[in-house]
């Protein structure tokens, strides 16, 4: 009697303790990562460690090959920041041409006053602009009107001259950057603009100068009948 | 009684079971192996009752020795580099299927010679009859 007693007792304590193993394990498989690396066996710590090793060499060549790219684009950058300088310089040149661009350097300075007698036309001022251009002069500008392509000198009225599309009273302060020995010596010469005006009786006064600035042109030159013909 | 303490042993089994923390992989393996062997002790210790020598030492000895020896062996394997965990699988569930293969063959024996007997029995009444 004592013997089954024991008997039970053990064989219930045998069941008790595999069944309580069992379902820790079975707890344990279930909720365990087999994704997380504290759980994983040396092997397949292993394997995946090479695994990483072969992504990171593919990885590696991969990043050589977009610095290699980088470094292309970044010498194509600079090649083109080359390029637009080149722009640019021509674009500043193209603005000065059509007179964009305040200018300043050596010169004269006419003034043609209106007298009691004579008022300055326009005839004066063309022929003015006309000697100075002829001298060379490489911009003008009267009464800080520039002087372009585009500029009409016409009469309105008795009193105003018309330049690029404004009304100008006298006095006429007629300015030209250029050789200022040219400039001078052109309206200065014996029988020429300077000598004309004067048998005219009317007032002429210039002053050559060293440093001679002529404002920008603030219109704009538009191209509404005329195409380009190649 | 063996059986009333059986379920008993499940159910507490269960309860404890359901309240043990979480253990870390590396250590399941072997208790994996552990509950494998405890198995085959079972299977082994049904098998010796339908011989009729179960012996309760041989069986407790078995039930925890042979868990314990698992995990050495498992152990072992894990230092050398050898999965001998591997062999044990094998051979503790081999052994578990021969035990089943005696149980069966118990049981189906049993349940034919049961059958011969009644039809044995039907056809004595049945030529009984006939006299």
């Amino acid at each position: 009697m004592k013997g089954k007693y024991t008997m039970i007792i053990s064989i219930g304590f045998a069941t008790l303790i595999l069944t309580a193993v069992m379902l820790t394990q079975f707890k344990t498989v279930e909720q365990t990562d087999i994704t997380a690396i504290e759980t994983m066996r040396e092997t397949e710590l292993r394997t995946e460690l090479t695994d990483w090793k072969n992504k990171y060499e593919e990885i590696e060549e991969k990043l050589d090959e977009t610095e290699g790219k980088i470094a292309e684009y970044q010498s194509e950058i600079s090649n083109s920041q080359e390029n637009s300088t080149i722009l640019d310089k021509e674009l500043d040149e193209t603005d000065m041409y059509l007179g964009y661009t305040k200018l300043q350097g050596e010169g004269i300075e006419v003034t043609l006053t209106d007298s009691e007698f004579k008022t300055i036309d326009r005839w004066d001022l063309l022929q003015l602009v006309n000697e100075l251009k002829l001298a060379g002069a490489e911009a003008i500008s009267i009464n800080n009107e520039r002087v372009v392509s585009t500029t009409e000198i016409a009469n309105v009225g008795s009193q105003f001259i018309l330049i690029n599309g404004n009304r100008i009273p006298s006095p006429f302060v007629v300015r030209a950057i250029g050789d200022k020995k040219y400039l001078e010596s052109a309206i200065t010469i014996k029988g020429g603009y300077i000598d004309e005006m004067k048998v005219n009786e009317k007032i002429v006064n210039y002053v050559v100068k060293d440093s001679i600035e002529i404002p920008a042109y603030s219109g704009k030159i538009n191209f509404e009948y005329a195409e380009v013909n190649k | 009684m063996i059986y009333i303490s059986i379920i008993i042993g499940c159910i507490l089994g269960a309860i404890i079971g359901m309240h043990t923390p979480v253990i870390s992989y590396t250590y399941s393996s072997y208790l994996a192996i552990a509950i494998i062997a405890a198995l085959d002790t079972v299977f082994g210790g049904i098998t010796s009752v339908l011989k009729k020598n179960f012996d309760l030492k041989i069986f407790l000895s078995g039930f925890f020795g042979n868990a314990i020896l698992s995990i050495a062996l498992t152990y072992l394997g894990e230092r050398l580099n050898v999965d001998i965990y591997l062999a044990a699988v094998v051979v503790f569930v081999g052994r578990m299927f021969t035990n089943l293969a005696i149980i069966r063959r118990y049981y189906v024996d049993k349940w034919t010679n049961k059958f011969e007997q009644m039809t044995f029995k039907v056809k004595e009444t049945n030529s009984e009859d006939k006299k």
